[in-house]
């Protein structure tokens, strides 16, 4: 029972650092969709969890509530709605994103946007107030303020970035539905993984496997390392 | 004759001058009438304080007192734009100021406050003297000068490449000032500066502050402290039963 294991996991191994181009390209494409979604996703999404945690409006503890419970939606009711959102009846089916990078990318960015919110959110919420109280006392106007809070806040807010990236790298349902797992266009780690432990073809699936592992530990050891830094940040103050 | 001619000219322009310069000093800086703060506390709306009006001339320093929960904080950042208020009407420089919540650029340009436990940026000291002037887009030799100044000014200029978060109180407190001074406000309101403080390091800050009057800054200090608040030359408010009385 051992044995084919052994095996399966060195075929992983040797399809790994033979440069097998089809896994290669399975991770190229899996690393652009995500990275591409994150950074799309970024931007938007810190500034709603900035501007949520920094001021008071009526309906502002509903948002709170909203982002947090966006985290445990599961990714693949998220690849459902976007699937019928994208599909060619659907109100963005003119896109033809359906099966395409674009729609995966598409699909990353939603999946990455509650991770990103709820995550700066909680940082900048976290924050001394009287890093903003300086900025406007000094005379900042609100983009500045904004922008010397988020640097205060920089540890919490990479965490956000790492933790999305983590999200989108390692999702499977959203990136199924909407990619559609199509060989050498639409294929990313995950729905490979999924595909060919079905067939029961591991060793593709455990050479994948590692480099999602791979993947996770360079993260979480980028993460450790900011918080702390964070943390002896803290201490020292 | 001629010289005689050239001699009366220059007194006259002189006298001219310090007529200005007297002018200029008895000038009203900021003037606010109907001045009221309210707040919630358990369910129930209480006002804080009530002040018919204030005045605040130029060049001139102020400690304004009262007991614990007075307001005196309150009143300060209200002043500074940094909490809401019910204002009636507001003067500055005088010019009437039409919209007091977010303050105008140019108010919040000219009025600081600084904090009772100031923060600092965690950048450098020598960044956080300069963050105010980088807003107003000094070029960077500028900055980097003014800077020096203050450092030297604040006794702080050997902290220059510190870490701010390592700094002591009394260091924090003379960093936050020099901060505050560089971009010569018309306006420094400083709440308690010398609280947490003991021995040389409210010493040094105590001889700061008249010199930013000097500088050419109104100065309106809340504080407990007897030195300040017998400092020389300095008018005294107090902040009592949610009324200012002058002193």
């Amino acid at each position: 029972m051992a044995l084919p294991m052994v095996d399966a996991t060195l075929h992983a191994f040797a399809l790994l650092f033979t440069g097998d181009a089809g896994l290669w390209h399975i991770i190229w494409v899996s690393l652009k969709t995500s990275v591409i979604g994150l950074l799309l996703a970024a931007p938007p999404a810190v500034l709603l969890g900035y501007l949520i945690a920094m001021n008071r409006f009526r309906g502002r503890r509903i948002a709170i509530w909203l982002a947090q419970a966006a985290l445990s939606l599961p990714t693949v009711l998220i690849g459902l709605l976007l699937y019928l959102l994208l599909s060619r009846r659907g109100p963005l089916g003119e896109l033809q994103w359906l099966f395409s990078q674009p729609g995966i990318v598409f699909g990353q960015c939603v999946v990455a946007l509650p991770v990103l919110l709820a995550f700066t959110l909680a940082a900048v919420q976290g924050l001394d107030p009287r890093y903003a109280e300086t900025a406007v006392a000094l005379g900042a106007s609100r983009r500045q303020v904004m922008l010397r809070v988020l640097y205060e806040g920089r540890f919490g807010v990479m965490a956000a970035v790492l933790s999305g990236f983590g999200r989108v790298i390692s999702e499977v349902g959203c990136a199924l539905m909407v990619g559609g797992n199509i060989e050498g266009q639409t294929r990313t780690i995950t729905t490979a993984i999924a595909l060919e432990t079905s067939k029961g073809e591991f060793a593709q699936g455990i050479a994948l496997g590692i480099v999602l592992v791979a993947l996770a530990l360079l993260m979480n050891g980028a993460l450790m390392l900011l918080q702390g830094d964070a943390h002896a940040a803290r201490e020292r103050g | 004759m001629s010289i005689s001619i050239h001699t009366s000219i220059s007194a006259a322009v002189y006298e001219n001058e310090n007529q200005r310069l007297r002018d200029e000093r008895r000038k009203a800086l900021l003037g606010v009438r109907g001045l009221r703060k309210r707040f919630r506390e358990h369910n129930r709306e209480r006002l804080l304080f009530d002040i018919e009006r204030i005045e605040i001339a130029t060049h001139s320093a102020y400690v304004l007192t009262g007991i614990n929960g007075a307001g005196k904080s309150t009143l300060l950042r209200v002043l500074g734009g940094l909490e809401r208020a019910e204002i009636d009407s507001l003067r500055f420089a005088c010019d009437d100021v039409l919209r007091v919540h977010p303050y105008p650029r140019a108010l919040r340009e000219a009025i600081v406050y600084v904090h009772q436990h100031p923060i600092l940026f965690s950048t450098s000291v020598a960044h956080n003297i300069g963050y105010g002037l980088q807003l107003r887009k000094m070029p960077k030799d500028e900055i980097a000068r003014t800077v020096a100044d203050a450092m030297a000014w604040a006794g702080v200029t050997h902290l220059q490449d510190h870490d701010p978060a390592k700094l002591s109180g009394g260091e924090k407190q003379r960093v936050a000032l020099a901060r505050a001074k560089v971009l010569q406000p018309k306006l420094l309101l400083l709440d308690e500066p010398t609280s947490n403080l003991d021995g040389a390091a409210r010493e040094q800050v105590i001889e700061l502050i008249p010199t930013l009057v000097e500088a050419g800054s109104s100065v309106v200090i809340a504080c407990h402290d007897r030195d300040l608040i017998n400092l020389q030359g300095v008018q005294r408010m107090k902040l009592r039963d949610g009324r200012l009385e002058y002193r």
